[in-house]
This record gives C-alpha cells, sequence and structure tokens, in this order.
C-alpha cells in the first residue's frame, strides 16, 4: 500500500485550513478517494493534476466560505472589546488623559505639516503639460555661479523666429507694483490705487502654455483669443475688475498705469489660484513691452531679472537638445565675449518652486531639503507621541497584570488579549485622530500668515487628509498598541495572580530606556537646532553691515523734477527733527530696492569687464547712511558724472593695492572714463546671506528715484508722531496726485530674512511641540515609577535616607537617559545645522557651547519634572505609606 | 395598515404550502433521486459516479457538495458522519440519506408531471 503516490499536499492543507472545521475532513476524504479511483484509471499526472483542479474547485463555491455562526460571534467579541476598553479607560482617567493629550499634539502636528507640505508641492503642478514646460533662465560667470532669470528683450522674438522645433513659447514681464487710476467717463481721475503686486505682461500664448489643469481660467467678459494682442490692452481678474469698476461689463473701459499709460480693459479672468508662482491680477498685453524699453528691444547684453521666458517643448525633445537650440541662436546675434560668458539655460517648471537662487515672481520658494525636514518632524512627532503611549501601557502593565491573570484563567487566549488591548489602543487613538483633526483646523488657520498658505478648504473635507488620518490612526494603533498589548498579554496567569509583579523589570523596562532616548534624542535635535536658528537670526539682525540703518526713513520720488526736489529739500532741513536728507537712485541695502549694474574697466589691467553696482547719490548719501571714507574726498555736485566713490573691493579688484592709491585715477565706466574721487567702506548691498558687494557711486541728480531723511535721535514717541505727520504732510503737498508711502530703512533690511524668520519661528515651535510632548510622557512615566516605589522610599525614609537622597535616586536615570540622547543628538543636530548654514556666506560660528546650553535646558526642564512629580511621594509621611501591610 | 399578528404571518404560511410549491432545480432534483438510489451509501464520490453511470452526467465533486448542501439545508437529506476507510486516507465520510420531506417531494414531482404527461398525450396525441 506504501506504493501509491501521494497527493499534492497542498491542496489538503489549502483545504484543511480555509474549509469551515466540519467540512474540511468529508471534503479531503473525497477528494483522496476520487484519486485514488483516478490512479486506478490514468496516469498519475493525471491524477494528480484532476486532484488539484477538483480541490480548487471547491474555492468556488458558496458553502465553502458561509461562516454564519461564527461572524455573529466574532460581532459579540467585538462589542465585548469595545466595552471593556471604555471600561479600562476610564479606570486609569489620568493615563488615559496623557496618552490622548500626547497623541493629539503629535498626530496634529503631523496633520498641519502635512497639509503645508503639500500647498507647498501643489504650486503650478495643475498645468496640463508641466512636464514639458520649462523657464529659460540665465547663468552666467566664469564658473557658472550667477543664477539669475533674467532674459535679454530680443531673446523670446528671435526664439520664435529661429527656432521652430518649440511648441510653444511664451514672454513675460512681471511689474509688481503699480499706481493705477480709474477715470470716469470724462477722463477725470475718480479713484487711484496703488498695488503691491500683480501688475504684469503676458502674450497671449500664456494662457495656452498655462491652462491651470482642471480649474482652468475662465474668461468671464472678453475675448480670449484677440484680448491681449494689441499694446496697451489689458485684463483683469474678477475680484480686481469688481474692486475697481463694481458690477457689470467692463470692457472698453480705461485704466491709467503709473500717470502714464492708458490701457483699455479687454477682459476679466477668473481669479489665479493662490498655489501658483504668477501672482498676476493685472495682465496687460506683452506687446507693450515695445513701448516701454523702446531701446532694449535691441540689446542683446542688458537684462532685467523680471522678464522672463518659458517654453513648452514636444514630448520627444530632451531638455539639453533644446539648451543647444537656444545657444544656437544666442550665439548668431552676440559677441563671443557674451555668449561664452552667458547661458540662457532650461529649468523644469516643477523646479521653479524650489529652487532659491532663481527665485521667482511670488518672491517665495522653498527648497526640496527644507521640505524634507519638515516631513521629517513631523514624522518624529508622530513617532515621540506614539513613544509616550508604549511607554505608558508598559509601565501600566503591572497594574494590569491581575487582570490579564483572571483573564486568561478564564479561557482567553493571546490572541483575544492582544486584541482586546489593540481595541483600547485604537480608541484612543480614534479620540485623539478626532481631537487633533480639529486642532490643526484651528493651528492652520492661525498659521497662514507664519506658514504663508492660503487655504483653500477645510481639512476636515479634503478626502486626502481624511483617507492620511486613517492610515495614521491604523498606523498609530498598531504601531503604539502592538508592543504593549504582546509584552502584557505575555503574562504567566499563575504568576501574575500570585502577585510576582511590583518588580522593575516587568513590562520590557529596559526597552522602554531605548524609547526614552530615541524621543529625548529628537528632541534635542530640534531644540538645539532652533536655539542655532535663533541665534543666526540674532547674527542676522545684529551684524555691521558697513551701513547705519537706525531712524532713516526713505519716501519714493515718483515725479523726478529738480525743482520740487529742491524744495522738498529745503523744507526737510527746515524741520529741527531732521538730522539730514540724502536724495539717491537707491538705498544702500534693503528688498525691493532699485538695483542696476554695469561694466567697469580700468586701462592697463588684465583688460577684465568688471560687473558692479552702480548707485547715483548726493553729497549727503555717505553721511546719512554712515558709509565710511577711506581715502580722497566725497563728491560734490560739481563732480557731475565725471567722478566716482567706489568701495574698497571694487579697488582692489582693478588693481588699487591700498584706498590711497586708487584716488585720482581714470577708469572706463560703460565707455566713458571718470576719475576715482574716493575710496569707501565696503558694505553688504545684498543680504548677509551673500558677500559683500563692489559697488560704485557717482552723482546723478535725474536717477535719484527717492529720499532718506535720517532723524535726530534721541526722541520720544510722541514728536516721532509728530514728525512722521510733518514728513507725511510734506510728501503730500510735493505730490499731490499720488498715494503716499513711506519705509523704515531698517525694517527694509530686516524683511531680507523673512523667510528665515518664519522657519526660525517655527522651528521653535517645533521644538517647544516635542519638549512637551517628551515631558507629559516622562511625567506619566515617573508617576507610575513613583507610586510603585511608595513603600521603598518609606522604608529609606525611616532608615534615615534625606529628601535629597531620594529625589537624587529617581532623577539620575533620567539623567542618564537624557545625556545620552544628547550625546546622540549632536552629531544630528550638527550636521543638520550645518548645512543650513551653509546657505549663507555670511553666519554665525558654530562652537560647544551653542549645543551644551540647549541640552542643559532639556535636561533641566525634564529633572524638574521628575522632581515635581516624586515631590509628593517622597515628603509623604512613612507611617502612611507603611500602615497597610 | 396591514394585519401583522400571528394569525396573519400563519395564513401566509398556510397558502405557500397549500400551492406546495417544492423549490427543486432539476441538479437538485437528480441529486436527490441518486441519494434515495443509493440508500445508505450516498455520499460525495458514489454519488458523483451514479450520476455518471445512471444519467451520464459528469460533474465536479465540488459541484456535488454544493447541491448536497442545498438539499440538507432545504431539508430533503439529512446527513450523519460514517466510518473512515483506508482509501479515504483514514477520513469519514459524510452519508446522506432521504427525509420524508423529501422523498415526498419526489413523489409529488413525478405525480405532477404524470398528470401533465396525460393531459398532453390526451389533447395532442402523438
Amino acid at each position: 500500500m506504501s506504493t501509491i503516490p501521494k497527493p499534492p499536499a497542498w491542496i489538503d492543507s489549502l483545504i484543511g485550513r480555509l474549509a469551515p472545521t466540519h467540512l474540511a475532513e468529508e471534503i479531503q476524504g473525497d477528494l483522496y478517494e476520487l484519486y485514488r479511483n483516478d490512479l486506478a484509471m490514468k496516469s498519475i499526472a493525471m491524477a494528480r493534476f484532476r486532484y488539484i483542479w477538483n480541490g480548487l474547485g471547491f474555492l468556488i463555491r458558496r458553502f465553502f466560505w458561509k461562516r454564519n455562526s461564527i461572524s455573529h460571534n466574532n460581532l459579540t467579541m467585538l462589542y465585548n472589546y469595545f466595552k471593556m476598553a471604555q471600561r479600562s479607560l476610564l479606570a486609569y482617567k489620568s493615563n488615559t488623559f496623557i496618552n490622548i493629550i500626547g497623541l493629539t499634539i503629535g498626530i496634529a502636528s503631523a496633520l498641519t505639516i502635512l497639509t503645508f507640505i503639500r500647498y507647498e508641492l501643489s504650486f503650478d503642478s495643475f498645468h496640463t503639460n508641466r512636464d514639458n514646460i520649462y523657464r529659460v533662465v540665465r547663468v552666467s560667470g566664469k564658473d557658472m555661479s550667477e543664477f539669475r532669470t533674467g532674459i535679454s528683450y530680443p531673446v523670446p522674438w528671435a526664439m520664435r523666429d529661429e527656432i521652430t522645433s518649440f511648441k510653444n513659447i511664451t514672454a513675460m514681464e512681471y511689474f509688481g507694483e503699480a499706481l493705477v487710476e480709474v477715470p470716469d467717463a470724462h477722463g477725470n481721475i475718480v479713484t487711484r490705487y496703488k498695488e503691491m503686486n500683480g501688475l504684469a505682461l503676458v502674450e497671449p500664448s500664456f494662457f495656452q502654455v498655462f491652462d491651470f489643469g482642471d480649474k482652468p481660467l475662465k474668461w468671464l467678459q472678453g475675448n480670449p483669443d484677440k484680448a491681449l494682442i494689441e499694446p496697451l490692452s489689458v485684463v483683469l481678474t474678477e475680484s480686481l475688475a469688481k474692486k475697481y469698476f463694481g458690477e457689470g461689463n467692463i470692457v472698453g473701459r480705461t485704466l491709467r498705469f503709473e500717470k502714464e499709460a492708458d490701457c483699455k480693459v479687454t477682459g476679466v479672468i477668473s481669479d489665479l489660484p493662490p498655489n501658483t508662482d504668477f501672482p498676476f491680477t493685472m495682465l496687460i498685453a506683452y506687446s507693450t513691452v515695445k513701448l516701454i524699453h523702446k531701446q532694449a528691444m535691441d540689446d542683446w547684453s542688458s537684462v532685467d531679472d523680471n522678464h522672463y521666458t518659458y517654453v513648452e517643448l514636444p514630448d520627444n525633445m530632451s531638455k539639453e537638445e533644446a539648451e543647444a537650440e537656444i545657444a544656437k541662436v544666442h550665439a548668431r546675434h552676440t559677441p563671443k565675449e557674451l555668449h561664452e560668458s552667458r547661458h540662457y539655460l532650461l529649468q523644469r517648471l516643477a523646479d521653479v518652486h524650489f529652487e532659491a537662487q532663481f527665485g521667482n515672481y511670488n518672491g517665495r520658494t522653498i527648497s526640496k531639503p527644507m521640505i524634507l525636514a519638515m516631513a521629517l518632524v513631523a514624522l518624529f512627532l508622530l513617532l515621540t507621541s506614539c513613544i509616550n503611549y508604549v511607554n505608558l501601557a508598559t509601565a501600566q502593565s503591572a497594574m494590569r497584570a491581575k487582570e490579564i491573570g483572571l483573564r486568561k484563567v478564564l479561557g482567553s487566549n493571546r490572541g483575544s488579549l492582544v486584541s482586546q488591548l489593540l481595541t483600547e489602543t485604537f480608541v484612543v487613538v480614534l479620540v485623539a485622530s478626532i481631537v487633533a483633526l480639529a486642532l490643526s483646523e484651528v493651528l492652520l488657520w492661525n498659521l497662514q500668515s507664519l506658514l504663508n498658505l492660503h487655504l483653500q478648504q477645510y481639512n476636515f473635507m479634503d478626502p486626502f487628509i481624511l483617507a492620511t488620518l486613517g492610515i495614521i490612526i491604523i498606523s498609530v494603533t498598531l504601531f503604539a498598541g502592538l508592543y504593549p498589548s504582546v509584552i502584557v498579554s505575555r503574562f504567566n496567569a499563575v504568576n501574575s495572580l500570585k502577585s510576582k509583579f511590583a518588580t522593575e523589570t516587568v513590562g520590557g523596562f529596559s526597552f522602554r530606556k531605548v524609547l526614552v532616548v530615541v524621543q529625548f534624542t529628537a528632541t534635542q535635535v530640534l531644540v538645539v537646532s532652533a536655539f542655532i536658528i535663533v541665534s543666526q537670526m540674532n547674527f542676522f539682525q545684529n551684524r555691521d553691515m558697513g551701513f547705519n540703518q537706525d531712524a532713516i526713513v526713505t519716501f519714493p520720488i515718483p515725479d523726478r523734477d529738480s525743482v520740487t526736489r529742491q524744495t522738498i529739500e529745503d523744507r526737510l532741513r527746515a524741520q529741527s527733527f531732521v538730522s539730514n536728507v540724502s536724495f539717491s537712485y537707491t538705498l544702500p541695502s534693503g528688498v525691493n530696492r532699485r538695483n542696476s549694474a554695469r561694466d567697469i574697466w580700468r586701462e592697463g589691467s588684465n583688460n577684465e569687464n568688471i560687473i558692479y553696482e552702480y548707485q547715483a547719490a548726493d553729497s549727503s548719501y555717505l553721511n546719512v547712511f554712515g558709509i565710511k571714507l577711506l581715502a580722497g574726498r566725497n563728491l560734490t555736485p560739481l563732480d557731475a558724472s565725471r567722478s566716482i566713490l567706489v568701495t574698497q573691493r571694487l579697488a582692489q579688484h582693478l588693481g588699487f593695492a591700498t584706498p590711497v592709491k586708487a584716488i585720482g585715477e581714470e577708469v572706463k565706466m560703460s565707455g566713458d572714463k571718470v576719475t576715482i574721487a574716493g575710496v569707501i567702506n565696503d558694505f553688504y548691498n545684498h543680504s548677509l546671506k551673500e558677500d559683500k558687494g563692489e559697488v560704485a557711486i557717482v552723482q546723478n541728480p535725474r536717477a535719484y528715484g527717492n529720499y532718506s531723511v535720517k532723524l535726530q535721535t534721541s526722541q520720544d514717541r510722541e514728536s516721532l508722531q509728530q514728525a512722521m505727520a510733518k514728513l507725511e504732510q510734506i510728501w503730500k503737498e510735493a505730490f499731490p496726485e499720488h498715494i503716499y508711502e513711506y519705509r523704515f530703512f531698517d525694517e527694509n533690511v530686516k524683511a531680507f530674512y523673512e523667510q528665515e524668520e518664519k522657519y526660525a519661528q517655527l522651528f521653535q515651535l517645533f521644538a517647544i511641540t516635542f519638549l512637551l510632548i517628551g515631558c507629559l510622557g516622562l511625567y506619566g512615566l515617573i508617576a507610575f515609577v513613583v507610586n510603585r516605589k511608595s513603600k521603598e522610599v518609606a522604608i529609606r525614609k525611616v532608615l534615615g535616607a534625606s529628601i535629597q537622597n531620594i529625589l537624587v535616586m529617581f532623577s539620575k536615570e533620567y539623567v542618564q537617559l537624557i545625556a545620552l540622547s544628547f550625546i546622540l543628538a549632536v552629531p544630528a543636530a550638527y550636521y543638520t545645522v550645518n548645512s543650513w548654514l551653509n546657505n549663507f556666506r555670511n553666519h554665525v560660528a558654530l562652537s560647544w557651547w551653542m549645543f551644551l546650553l540647549p541640552g542643559m535646558l532639556v535636561l533641566v526642564i525634564a529633572v524638574m519634572v521628575v522632581i515635581l512629580k516624586s515631590m509628593k511621594v517622597v515628603n509623604a509621611n512613612p507611617v502612611d505609606k507603611l500602615k497597610y501591610e | 395598515m396591514f394585519p401583522v399578528g400571528k394569525t396573519f404571518v400563519l395564513q401566509k404560511l398556510n397558502n405557500s404550502i397549500m400551492a406546495s410549491r417544492i423549490y427543486l432545480g432539476e441538479l437538485e432534483e437528480l441529486v436527490l433521486l441518486m441519494v434515495a438510489l443509493l440508500n445508505k451509501d450516498a455520499y460525495g464520490v458514489s454519488i458523483t459516479e451514479e450520476l455518471k453511470k445512471q444519467a451520464s452526467r459528469e460533474l465536479s465533486i465540488s459541484a456535488v457538495h454544493a447541491v448536497l448542501h442545498r438539499l440538507e439545508e432545504k431539508g430533503f437529506v439529512k446527513s450523519r458522519m460514517g466510518g473512515s476507510s483506508e482509501e479515504r486516507g483514514g477520513r469519514r465520510k459524510r452519508l446522506f440519506s432521504i427525509t420524508a420531506y423529501g422523498r415526498q417531494s419526489l413523489e409529488e414531482l413525478r405525480d405532477t408531471r404524470n398528470t401533465i404527461w396525460d393531459m398532453i398525450t390526451k389533447i395532442s396525441p402523438a
């Protein structure tokens, strides 16, 4: 009989495992019997095949899967689990509370960060052809180190004429702010608006390249094909149209821009979404560019960094091929020096929002590493709140040992105990998630300006967020619940009922130590990073930039009429609160200042054209901004534009070893011969993130675009207000038809670091959150330890231990753990912070105390938590604790 | 509203029995016949073989099992576990036997058919 070949065993075990228990035997038997019959009649292979075939046949039968009575049973058990969970959660209220709070904070922060990251990643990601759209960027310098976005004006026209293989080309220029005047039917100005952003020149092809995906721009009025063809025609967005004209058809109305250009409204479109790097509200036909930059239209060398060109490539064309095409066009029109030092390259649309070195119209980028850092923070916040739960649950397990023992005695198997404990975790996580969803909503609405985000919908209505929350619930439940439930369900029933669990080792205490270390390592990394980020911010604020920024107010000059200028200057100087006044083309530094570059050249040096920043200013410029003259003399009105001041670095670059040697020397500036009258100290004409620039200053009254008033210091608040009112009055009388604006120079400089300031605040917030969750966990943990050791403490006290002794006993272990986590945290924090600081040319020098100080802070806070919690037990009268035995 | 009460439900039940609708598919009837035929020795394999022999129907074993389950649910057959044997690898078989209700249903079906056949031959003789 043993000669009979066996049928495939897997079918047998498959049936055994899947079939209802009362049916398995007969099915297996029938299959085997058939197999035996087949063996007698057919080949072995056929018999085996039929065995498998027949066996699998059962899997498609409905009766095979019916489990009526059992599923009913499961439901009852599930109900029972929830009931038990409710009871035990209510039995340990403080513990449950700590767990819910911890998880809520963790989940809410994770959701908030997730929403933020998602918003940042959504920028311009909706255009249908986004993968084929590129921005033409300008990379120049010998070492290709200068990254800019400006394209010379003739380039897009030439590209269109000479390159046929591109699918589409669209040029645009962004002006941003604009003075807009709305005339009535007779041409009289009725209202005047100063818009801080939104004015752009765009081509009709803009709407072909950027289709805004599934939420396309709607043309509410006007003809999309013709609206942006004629020069001086303007298309408004819906909200702006309402602001200027109210409701109704406005096509054909006129707007006057900058008191110069009368533009005809040719269309109204729906507002652009907030998550686009095209913040346009007033779209003027690009053809107007010829009227604005008359001579620049044939100038292949000068550029404006707000003049962009986007190209859409056909599917089969690579970025490199397209770059080569553009290079050919550029080479055809420009001399060798220019096209060898300047390269027009392509940047993917998907990178426009993330590559800070180029920037975009929104003035807002976020680097991919920063997004990664945020995601890690979110992940670790979740992790650290899970760790809290694990720690508390395992610590608590000792108290539940009897319950578990009894359940086992009454017939619970391990699986059902694990399900029971997991259900408890699930309930806690579920409650925490619901609270967290609400909390994240509140957080997001309050943090909108800090995070610089524009919410379009509520989180709880967003299916993506809800789905993510579902995943978070499941994974947190498993992550936080699985280990404690496995540990607890492992208890030996007899031992636990005999109350042998009063020892410290229960519930994997060493694992708990590991978790505490992990938790505090993450916390320390964040706290140390936040500390150093804040130090860097202070560095930015306090570092000497080479000029004085206090008590200086700057005003624009909208009308460059020299008579007005003299009047203003005389009136200002007559004021007692004015210390000095300077008229200039631009300011030494600050955001949104005018900034123009030219080239300078000295005969006899190695024939190199040096690009420098050109500033025009009057004689008091140096005095107002506290810039020092190192050699030579200041400029006087008699100098006209024949004499210049140069910074020390520029003088050196021109080949003068010392400032004195440069005085009186001739150089060629944009082809004109000028004399160096003086050398001034170097200053940061950009932010401290970059190096000191090379600057030359000339006198050119016609170029002066603003004036700066240095106020007398030592003024109280009231007289300052009066002074500001007087300044406003003087300005308004000089320029009655313009909208008043002013800026404090120091705020203007501070604005360089707006984004960093936000990150600093954000990371402080993260650090505090981490610390909060960590301390919450520590508090819960120490509460258990202290309670369990209350007798031990009492006996120690009776035997003569002092309170300090006992406090040291409790906190020693945590000091060790936190010290260990500090040691682990330092390399991680160093790496992160160092790579962040290296983005800036000027940054704080890292030193050991910058790590130690925040580390100590964490330690002190943690020890305080431990001591505060144990104080109650330590101070208790030993008699009370030992009375009952 | 509807008169939902004990009497109403009973009445409904009665009606359905009176109408004597027997829900028995063709295959079910055939398998039920085999169970009756095999008497005390009806189980999955024997029924499959008998079906082939008597009615030339080749059914897979799982299909036979499925029909037997349905018949048992409807109360036409009952089952008990039989003895184990070596040719089944030492596993027991489930033996089916026809219930009185099953037998009555079969007879009723046969009678109905006979009646109808009688009428057919009377009305339109071949």
